[in-house]
């Protein structure tokens, strides 16, 4: 059973805020105690296929330049460098 | 003008000279002018549009080459980048992202001569089968405006059904495509995965979403796989299908054909209208030759938790980028901490996305995979044994695309369990990457019932074959509007 104290931990962590309540940790939790029906698939000894595409599929690792100047598409570009916030308070 | 002609009727009408391209596009503005501010199923209407017919048009009169579209009116799903143009995703926080480059459909599409009449309208991100989670506001079942249309790819399947467009791509994450086209009366297609480039489609579940067509008739829907599908160097998980006709032979019928009845999906929750239109969908099929058994996937039970699991892990990996910093919401730095900023940032997301996130950082998270994500790849795996086994035994399955009837606008937002439910006869084609076909079958009180066919990987063709074949035994009222 997931308690309401991970999700609002699991929110802080995906940098959202649940100010309303009822709008997320009511309805997220509904939604996760819904996946507890994975419980009784019997999967356990299932193995997890995975589609693997050989290197041979893949384009060459070549760098192909882009038409536009992508950097000063960005809102905060100065020069050569984009300006984030600071990384403590 | 008929603006109701399917997309190979006006093709022909234009190749002929019986009408112009500008004209019909014109023509076309105008009816999306006049029914849109009812439906909402456009975000963004195309000025230039019959100024880039009107070029086509030059190219039919001077006897130049046309490519195969011939200015035919396209809706876009506003998560499929056109370059220069406003690609919103539905989301206040792409609400002024100007794309810079073209999705491989719409550079396939140029080529042919398709012209973009706009980009219409989706839940958030593709989040959601109503879009009601617009952050734009809700389009409208133009069957019935207090209803539904489906989604996420509503927009798309209102401006068919509408004759706002000849033809639309959305994008069929869990039935994206194939819902809102059941909900309005259109036929929707989600392709084999791999057969059609996502490059340009703003990622929301890379491992099981797929751009598809939505058109009035089947063949419409070969055609349009004709222009987008195969191999592009900027998606690596596209394969090659040789360059497939799937126009051709489209008339080859279905006599002998074996199409196993998926029992999980006509089950309990089923609407008795949705049932009885299945079940007269059986037997117009064993008319026409084939031979229909039950069938059962055990693992359908689990498939819409798995799905869940799995797309809102996918999710929160692909929408981690929308920092405001690489993309995103327009605010200054100045003034904020790292953390504080983003967190205000995201503030931009719609409720239904951030749910969706916040479960994506749950379900994996170290304590929490073995109960949530890892049993999900599981239940994927085991439903795909279980589905490529069905397929040694028959050649097509059917069920209903939607268990129940389109429902009212506001009738179950609240209520996400319910509304989890409404795509358990769709996801099962995109975990198991199979390709699935929805098809215009049955009305019961004005609202429209879709039946869907599925067949195994790279059987696309043997599919729209099956879809054509049921689609000639159906007549449906005139749309009310």
């Amino acid at each position: 059973m997931v308690t309401e104290e991970e999700i609002e931990h699991v929110s802080k962590l995906m940098k959202i805020d649940v100010d309303d309540h009822k709008e997320y940790v009511d309805k997220v939790h509904t939604m996760i105690d819904y996946f507890d029906i994975l419980d009784s698939a019997g999967v356990e000894s299932e193995e997890i296929t995975i589609p693997e595409i050989p290197i041979a599929n893949l384009r060459d690792d070549e760098y192909i330049p882009f038409d536009d100047k992508l950097i000063e598409k960005l809102n905060h570009y100065k020069g050569t460098y984009v300006r984030a916030p600071k990384m403590s308070s | 003008m008929n603006l109701k002609i399917s997309a190979l009727d006006f093709i022909q009408e234009v190749k002929n000279g019986n009408i112009s391209a500008e004209d019909f596009v014109a023509n076309t503005i105008e009816r999306i002018q006049s029914v849109d501010d009812k439906l909402h199923a456009f975000l963004y209407v195309n000025e230039k549009a019959i100024e880039q017919a009107h070029e086509v048009d030059k190219k039919v009169k001077s006897g130049g080459k046309v490519g195969s579209c011939f200015g035919m009116p396209i809706s876009i799903k506003d998560n499929i980048c056109i370059k220069d143009t406003k690609t919103t995703c539905a989301s206040k926080m792409l609400e002024d992202f100007v794309a810079s480059y073209d999705a491989t459909v719409i550079t396939k599409l140029k080529e042919q001569d398709a012209i973009f009449v706009g980009k219409v309208n989706l839940d958030e991100f593709a989040m959601g089968l109503t879009t009601e989670f617009s952050a734009f506001g809700p389009s409208k079942n133009p069957w019935n405006n207090e209803y539904v249309p489906g989604g996420s790819s509503g927009g798309s399947a209102v401006s068919v059904s509408a004759f706002e467009c000849v033809a639309s791509l959305g994008s069929d994450t869990g039935g994206s495509v194939r819902n809102p086209a059941s909900f309005c009366s259109t036929v929707g297609y989600k392709p084999t995965y791999g057969l059609i480039s996502r490059y340009g489609l703003i990622s929301y579940a890379n491992s099981i979403e797929q751009i598809g067509p939505l058109t009035r008739t089947v063949k419409d829907t070969a055609f349009m796989l004709n222009m987008i599908s195969g191999i592009d160097p900027n998606d690596n998980t596209t394969i090659d299908d040789k360059n497939e006709d799937y126009l051709s032979e489209i008339d080859s019928g279905i006599e002998g054909k074996k199409i196993g009845i998926i029992k999980e999906m006509i089950g309990g929750g089923i609407d008795p209208a949705v049932l009885s239109a299945t079940n007269n969908a059986i037997s117009k099929l064993e008319s026409l030759g084939a031979t229909c058994e039950e069938v059962s996937l055990d693992m359908v039970k689990y498939s819409v938790a798995a799905y869940y699991t799995i797309t809102a892990t996918e999710a929160g990996s692909n929408l981690a980028r929308y920092d405001n910093l690489r993309y995103g919401y327009d605010f200054p730095v100045e003034g904020y901490e790292f953390n504080s900023y983003i967190s205000k940032a995201r503030r931009n997301f719609g409720p239904e996305v951030k749910r969706r996130m916040i479960i994506g950082g749950f379900v994996p998270s170290a304590g929490h995979a073995g109960k949530y994500f890892l049993k999900a790849l599981k239940v994927k795996s085991k439903l795909t044994k279980e589905i490529n086994d069905a397929f040694k035994k028959f050649d097509l399955l059917i069920t209903p695309t939607v268990p129940i009837l389109p429902f009212k606008i506001g009738e179950k937002i609240d209520d996400p369990v319910s509304l989890f439910l409404v795509d358990i006869n769709t996801v099962t084609a995109n975990l198991t990457g199979k390709p699935a076909i929805s098809i215009p079958f049955d009305n019961s009180n004005g609202l429209p019932i879709g039946i869907q066919l599925m067949a195994n990987s790279m059987h696309d063709k043997l599919l729209l074959q099956a879809a054509h074949a049921l689609e000639q035994t159906v007549t449906l009222p005139e749309i009310p509007i």
